[in-house]
């Protein structure tokens, strides 16, 4: 499936953002757009050879986190209003419902922790992606906001289920966060997977 | 003789009393089940039951779930984070299920 070139270029920020966060985390923004294109496109071996990257701590990983959440269960908030038919508007109210609960763990986590999450430029980076993202589909409706919405769903999953495996659940150093973000991973993975199956439905007709 | 029959006669009707209690408790008593909502996965997925067994369904996932018959005869609505809902098999079948929210779990139900 084709995908337009506005999600293409947000998810893939969204993805390259996420996976490679530690590549630019605590880099001058001047640097930024350089890095994440260079990690984006270059072969995993070469990826190894350059100089081991400074990985996000904790209270980055959270930031990014609840963002990653926000995100998404905003992007279900426009699709329940702008939604076609009825599995996307469905799916749209257990992206908001799922992700909020995720944040109310995670917020209560950090505060159990005595963790303030910390903006990070990751965090900035998928919030102006989100943001670009929002405006493009604000301008489309009916079946095509839906078919809009669900490739945007698959790719945004995807990306941050890659994230949780590459670094976020890898680098988190305290166990409780660690497992959080474990347990979150199977949602993330099932969100996915229905995502998929209504985008093949909708290009079907079924 | 009358008092020779009526012994025969409660001599029978406590053989036949013995014989019917005894016939009942060969009958299984009803069980209870616990099926966990973990993980996004039901656990166990497959689980075998009896008639008039109790099969309670845990959510210990921070999302909400449902357990939702496939052919619609019993669902459990929206169970969220740490609630359970009991449900009673009577008739005997093959019951596949799943979780609305969460479509790729899913189960099955033998009552027989």
């Amino acid at each position: 499936m084709s995908m337009p070139s506005f999600h293409n270029r947000s998810v893939t920020l969204f993805g390259a953002a996420l996976a490679c966060c530690a590549l630019v985390a605590c880099k001058p923004k001047g640097e930024q757009a350089a890095d994440t294109t260079a990690a984006a496109m270059a072969p995993a071996a070469d990826t190894a050879a350059t100089a081991a990257p400074a990985k996000p701590n904790d209270a980055q990983i959270a930031h990014i986190a609840v963002t990653a959440n926000s995100i998404d269960s905003a992007a279900g908030v426009l699709a329940k209003t702008k939604g076609k038919s009825k599995a996307v508007k469905d799916f749209a109210q257990t992206m908001i419902t799922d992700h909020t609960q995720v944040n109310k763990q995670a917020v209560a986590l950090a505060t159990k922790l005595g963790v303030t999450p910390e903006d990070n430029d990751v965090s900035r980076q998928l919030n102006e992606g989100a943001q670009t993202s929002q405006e493009s589909l604000k301008t489309k409706s009916g079946a095509d906001f839906d078919s809009a919405y669900m490739d945007h769903e698959v790719a945004y999953h995807q990306a941050v289920l890659d994230a949780l495996d590459s670094t976020l659940i890898p680098d988190a150093q305290n166990a409780e966060l660690k497992d959080l973000l474990t347990k979150v991973r199977p949602a993330i993975a099932a969100h996915l997977e229905r995502a998929k199956g209504i985008q093949k439905s909708l290009t079907s007709g079924s | 003789m009358m008092n020779r029959m009526s012994r025969h006669t409660a001599a029978a009707m406590l053989v036949a009393a013995v014989v019917v209690a005894s016939a009942s408790c060969t009958r299984q008593a009803p069980r209870s089940h616990v099926v966990l909502m973990k993980d996004i996965t039901f656990q166990p997925a497959e689980l075998t039951v009896s008639p008039g067994d109790t099969i309670v369904w845990e959510n210990k996932d921070f999302v909400p779930h449902t357990a939702t018959a496939r052919d619609a005869s019993w669902d459990s609505k929206t169970l969220n984070a740490d609630s359970s809902w009991r449900y009673v098999a009577e008739k005997p079948g093959r019951y596949d299920y799943y979780c609305i929210f969460h479509p790729t779990m899913r189960g099955t139900i033998e009552v027989r």
